[in-house]
């Protein structure tokens, strides 16, 4: 009996390891044939590289060629201020949403819960004359407009299940207090939606991040490219260039990687907490 | 300091009515304890009173101001919750001092108060620490430091020992009767403990199912209980019952007979053959080898040993459970058939609609 | 807790009410609606008009989606992209939720170790964006490198092999399931957290009962997670017909070989830039992205009014 579930035990390992490989096995691949030499990569693939092999033939050819950086700081830009905003203004709508009832408030929650279902590229056609009609055509302002429109229904729908939790006593104390309705929710409410921000994160920075559609309409010019736009492009452009390829990717690879590693924890939390409905 | 003034106060959420007609007076510096099972109104009537619950009809007035309309900031309350509702992301000096710098309180005079409730409250060594690094206890005291320090005309609290242990509790009690000494505040305390009630107020207010059964100070609520319900509610374990009717009505006095008890004559008026009466005897004022008019008897089922006094659980004639206290270390066994008698000041009587029945020659 | 409104709220004077509504609600209402309500009407609005040379437009009603759907000129790609899709989304159905189902339930078994690893681990696809993960899978699975050929080889399948994302045969179902192994992390957690909210009671009272891990897994576990996973597939069907991105990073706007892996995001983007074959269309984009809002409403719908309500929801 208990050597069997010794068995099953080894069993399940032995999926969930292969599962890992094939989940793992690419990222590997082409990071490590990153830092190969050209023939290398070619003779001999599934090797790491060693000091024979090793280059960097590839990088430099990255940092020449393309504005890697560049792109790399307006993708940082754009998903820290659209998730920065995401949660000011989604926190505010659902605080208001769930205390400041009014005659239309589940009719306003439903139209703003919309946007979770309905896909907001369908309407690119319109946001992109209205971008150019503003003058922001080329602007990292309109990409963040749009993220933070994308990123609201669900921040909203996820804030609201967390102002839940929190115990309504603290609200009438602090109205027992004379705290003014304002400070209520920025100094009482607010710090206490700590948690919510893990799963707020995950839903939207990487959607915004990893979004190619939007920065392909809405930026034109290589300063404003995000970089995953610019990686797209600077691939288009190398492709046979397997060096500056594999490098372009692993760059663009390794941020995400190791902030996911280091927040994994708290992402997988946020997305456990507040996923189930 | 001032009083409170209840009138006519209801409330209903659609068709459910939740308060009926409730009036109450708290005089300046009074403990007023409002008492009752869950679900009797007494909560809601505390909201009501600090304005976190809207009035449906109705008045109420802090010190002669008429409050209706006014927000809880308006009304110069404070209010103890159960839960303390302590903000968890600020100090204990932060919690207490953070409403009142909106009501206009200069720094100076915040320090002063939260200085000064610290040390009645023996908050000092815990000034610096948040809420989630303190006691159940200790977190209580910060909660009644935040509402000392408002100086409100009422201060209201809202079952504030339940989350306690019983220890504690005993402990957080006697610190609130020494508080309301030292401020000679008005407070208004809500608990559906019937022994908090009896010895922190200097009247009780005794609740059910949305009314006011009975207002009083604890010992006349012992003593006279106007009606059934308080009767039952106050004092532990509750009265004896036993359900009876009148045979006959001889001048002053009236036969009763049940099947729980012998007959009794009481002498009472306003009675007529026929008529339902309920006889009440408390635990405590039945004895084995007693004196008196009222006797009943039954087989004894269990005896609950809890010291100096114990609880005999006796089943009578008419098949209910009886509960008499019985002191000392003579125990009646079980099975041993005894009759218990209670004196003539000791019998209470209700009638069919539960009022409590004026008994000749006795207090109440 | 306070199922009605708050009373400090309703005694709130009116002027005040609104200043804070204005204040909480505003910003959010405001570009929510500016950006995300109103180009969508706005586009729909622009499908019922047809461009002129010249530059004007002028309304033709419907005339742009009998055009789109009949004439064969552009229903032959529409109808082609359109079924494209929808062998995407099957693909992605009968594939990616039942394996990340089974992940699910693997890593929800008790006193499994390296949990944390494991999950960690199968998430981090989902986190790369697609441009990444379609050229690495491209450069993987090209004849050129030989990475791919060679490790069907190790294991005796090198016969297997071919260029599946040149030939038009298979780069859709090849591209489809790229797609799988990035995003198979999304139906796994999600059905991972809701096993998780089964209480542990009722998996020790079936093993007292005398069921295996397996037989718990399926008439215990599974009935009880079906919210979610009906909630995955419209997640998923959401998410495949609005698809573009991995497609036109492998493939282009053209979507080949031939159309083979065109899908109603690459026809639509193509349709409203145009590229080398043809001029851009603003009103036939338009109309595009409006029969695309369309399905994708009636599978949203088709889920809350059919599935959602025969759904019986468990609560713990």
């Amino acid at each position: 009996m208990f050597l069997e579930q010794r068995a099953r035990a080894l069993a399940v390992h032995v999926v969930l390891v292969a599962y890992s490989a094939l989940a793992l096995g690419p990222i590997l691949l082409v990071v490590m044939n990153s830092f190969k030499a050209r023939n290398a990569i070619f003779g001999s693939p599934l090797s790491p590289p060693d000091s024979s092999t090793f280059s960097l033939i590839g990088y430099a050819k990255v940092f020449r060629a393309s504005h890697i950086f560049v792109y790399f700081e307006n993708s940082l830009i754009v998903t820290i201020v659209s998730m920065g905003l995401v949660l000011l203004f989604g926190a505010m709508a659902a605080w208001a949403l769930s205390e400041y009832r009014f005659r239309g408030s589940t009719a306003l929650a439903l139209f703003l819960s919309i946007g979770i279902m309905v896909p907001i590229r369908l309407g690119s056609v319109a946001i992109l004359n209205m971008m150019r009609t503003a003058g922001l055509n080329d602007t990292l302002t309109a990409l963040i407009l749009v993220y933070i429109a994308q990123g609201l229904p669900m921040a909203i729908f996820i804030l609201s299940e967390f102002i839940q939790q929190i115990p309504m006593d603290l609200r009438d104390a602090a109205r027992c207090d004379g705290v003014p309705e304002t400070r209520i929710f920025f100094e009482v409410i607010a710090p206490l939606l700590r948690p919510a921000i893990a799963t707020v994160a995950v839903f939207t920075i990487v959607p915004i991040w990893n979004d190619l559609w939007f920065p392909l309409i809405l930026t034109s010019s290589d300063s404003t490219h995000t970089i995953t736009l610019g990686v797209q492009q600077f691939l288009g452009q190398y492709i046979t260039d397997w060096n500056s390829v594999l490098a372009a990717l692993s760059m663009a690879i390794l941020p995400v990687v190791v902030i996911y590693v280091i927040f994994s924890r708290q992402l997988i939390a946020g997305l456990t907490s507040g996923a189930v409905k | 300091m001032s009083n409170l003034r209840v009138e006519h106060l209801g409330k209903s959420y659609g068709s459910a009515n939740v308060l009926i007609d409730i009036n109450l007076t708290v005089e300046n510096g009074e403990f007023i304890v409002l008492v009752g099972p869950s679900g009797c109104g007494k909560s809601t009537l505390l909201r009501m009173i600090a304005g976190l619950d809207g009035v449906t009809t109705g008045d109420i007035y802090i010190g002669d101001r008429h409050v209706n309309g006014l927000a809880p900031a308006e009304r110069k309350i404070a209010m103890v919750f159960q839960s303390y509702a302590l903000y968890p992301h600020m100090d204990v000096r932060k919690n207490m001092t953070f409403g009142l710098k909106f009501t206009g309180v200069a720094p100076a005079e915040r320090e002063r108060r939260v200085n000064e409730a610290a040390r009645m409250l023996r908050l000092e060594p815990l000034l610096g620490r948040y809420p989630r690094d303190l006691s159940g206890g200790q977190r209580q005291r910060v909660a009644i430091g935040r509402a000392i320090v408002r100086e409100p005309d009422v201060f209201l609290f809202d079952e504030p020992l339940s989350n306690l242990d019983a220890a504690l509790r005993v402990s957080t009690r006697v610190e609130i009767a020494r508080l309301h000494r030292l401020l000679g505040a008005t407070m208004v305390y809500v608990t559906h403990d019937q022994t908090e009630a009896m010895t922190l107020a200097d009247r009780i207010v005794v609740m059910s199912e949305g009314r006011i059964e009975q207002i009083g100070k604890a010992l006349d609520l012992y003593y006279a209980p106007a009606n059934l319900f308080v009767a039952g509610f106050i004092g532990s374990p509750a009265m004896n019952f036993f359900p009876g009717a009148v045979e006959a009505v001889d001048g002053g006095t009236a036969r009763i007979v049940g099947a729980g008890f012998e007959p009794l004559a009481l002498p009472a008026d306003g009675l007529d053959p026929g008529a339902k009466v309920t006889i009440g005897v408390r635990p405590e004022h039945l004895r084995i080898a007693g004196q008196g008019p009222f006797a009943t008897s039954g087989a004894v089922e269990l005896v609950e040993r809890l010291g100096e006094s114990s609880f005999a659980h006796v089943r009578r004639a008419d098949d209910k459970m009886l509960v008499v206290e019985v002191r000392g270390r003579e125990t009646p066994a079980i099975t041993e058939t005894v009759t218990f008698r209670a004196p003539l000041q000791d019998i209470h009587a209700f009638n069919a609609s539960g009022q409590s029945i004026p008994i000749k020659g006795s207090s109440h | 807790m306070a199922e009605p409104v708050p009373q400090v709220v309703a005694q709130m004077p009116k002027a005040k009410l609104i200043g804070l509504l204005a204040l909480f609600l505003g910003p959010a209402v405001v570009i929510y609606t500016a950006f995300s309500i109103y180009p969508l009407l706005a586009t729909m609005q622009l499908s019922t008009f047809t461009g002129e040379t010249g530059g004007g437009v002028h309304f033709v009603g419907l005339a742009n989606f009998a055009t789109l759907l009949t004439d064969s000129l552009w229903s032959q790609p529409f109808w082609n992209a359109f079924k494209n899709n929808m062998i995407f989304f099957a693909i992605h159905m009968a594939v990616q939720n039942p394996i990340g189902i089974a992940l699910a339930g693997l890593l929800s078994l008790p006193g499994l170790k390296l949990k944390g690893f494991y999950r960690t681990v199968f998430f981090l696809p989902t986190m790369l964006s697609v441009v990444i993960v379609g050229f690495s899978w491209n450069l993987i699975l090209s004849p050129l490198w030989g990475v791919a050929k060679g490790a069907l080889t190790a294991v005796g399948l090198g016969s297997w092999f071919a260029p599946w994302l040149g030939l038009e045969s298979t780069a859709l179902a090849t591209l489809a399931l790229m797609s799988v192994w990035q995003f198979v992390g999304i139906p796994m957690m999600l059905i991972y957290a809701a096993l998780l909210n089964i209480p542990d009671e009722l998996v020790d009272a079936a093993r007292v009962d005398g069921l295996g891990q397996l037989r718990i897994f399926l008439h215990i576990k599974l009935p009880l997670v079906l919210p979610t996973i009906g909630l995955v597939s419209v997640l998923t069907f959401v998410g495949n017909f609005n698809a573009f991105d991995l497609i036109y990073s492998v493939k282009g706007a053209l979507a080949g070989p031939n159309f083979a892996s065109d899908i109603l995001g690459t026809f639509f983007y193509r349709t409203f830039f145009g590229n080398q074959l043809q001029l851009g269309n603003p009103t036939m984009g338009a109309a595009v992205a409006t029969v695309m809002f369309f399905i994708i409403l009636a599978g949203v719908c088709l889920y809350l009014f059919v599935v959602q309500r025969r759904m019986r929801r468990y609560t713990f």
